[in-house]
């Protein structure tokens, strides 16, 4: 597995009006992680009611695979330049 | 340039063959010849894995920067990776459900049968990916894969 983005790079501008941040993922995760472990009783009990649904299996391994997919966009850089606009996400 | 290749060209030069024969014969020496020319993510014999989709739109040449619109994007193939193995979290009904959704469209193909084998296969395979577009505005559009 990857190693997590530490930081996002998100650069706007529409016209004159411009927005550009910088955020510290490294020190989100430690958030996400304490906000997993005080959901994970409401996730049991999603995966125990969903299970005969065939959701079950969802609700169990979405945070696995929604933490790849997050460790995956290392490296994602998407850079628009319009006549007037820009958009920039970049995952460092 | 090969010998093969400078003695189609001479004989090209002597008129001795056609431009439509020459080309035929060129392309009949290059797949022949295929095998032993590297091919991308071939290096030395070891064979390295894509690591980027790259999606580049460049405005024509000399044209004015400020009416100019220019994309750059960059998908590490981790994501695509990562985004098709999510396929094996849907449930059967929600499978059926896109299987009749892409036959109604015309594919017939199962989500079910990607398996993580495939995955890593289709991913090669995307590593001698290349689309070359040029708009009739000079605008060029590219997509490739970066090593």
């Amino acid at each position: 597995m990857n190693r997590p983005p530490m930081l996002m790079h998100l650069r706007f501008k529409d016209g004159k009006k411009k927005f550009g941040l910088w955020l510290p993922l490294f020190l989100l995760i430690p958030i996400a992680l304490v906000v997993y472990i005080i959901l994970s009783p409401l996730i049991l009990l999603a995966t125990i009611v969903l299970w005969p649904t065939g959701w079950g299996k969802v609700a169990l391994l979405a945070p696995w695979y929604a933490w790849n997919v997050f460790c995956a966009t290392r490296g994602l850089d998407v850079d628009v330049q319009g006549p007037r606009e820009i958009v920039k996400i970049a995952f460092i | 340039m090969t010998d093969n290749q400078k003695k189609i060209l001479e004989m090209l030069a002597e008129k001795k063959i056609s431009t439509d024969e020459a080309y035929r014969l060129l392309n009949v020496l290059g797949s022949e010849e295929g095998g032993q020319r590297e091919t991308p993510g071939v290096q030395a014999g070891t064979i390295t894995k894509p690591k980027y989709l790259r999606v580049t739109v460049t405005p024509k040449e000399g044209a004015d920067s400020e009416h100019a619109d220019r994309v750059n994007v960059r998908v590490p193939m981790s994501l695509v990776r990562a985004g098709i193995k999510l396929t094996s979290l849907i449930p059967k009904d929600a499978t059926d459900k896109v299987n009749d959704a892409l036959r109604e469209k015309g594919i017939n193909f199962d989500v079910r049968n990607i398996k993580p084998e495939d995955i890593e296969e289709l991913i090669n395979a995307l590593g001698e990916l290349e689309v070359d577009v040029e708009s009739g505005h000079g605008e060029k559009v590219k997509v490739f894969v970066e090593y």
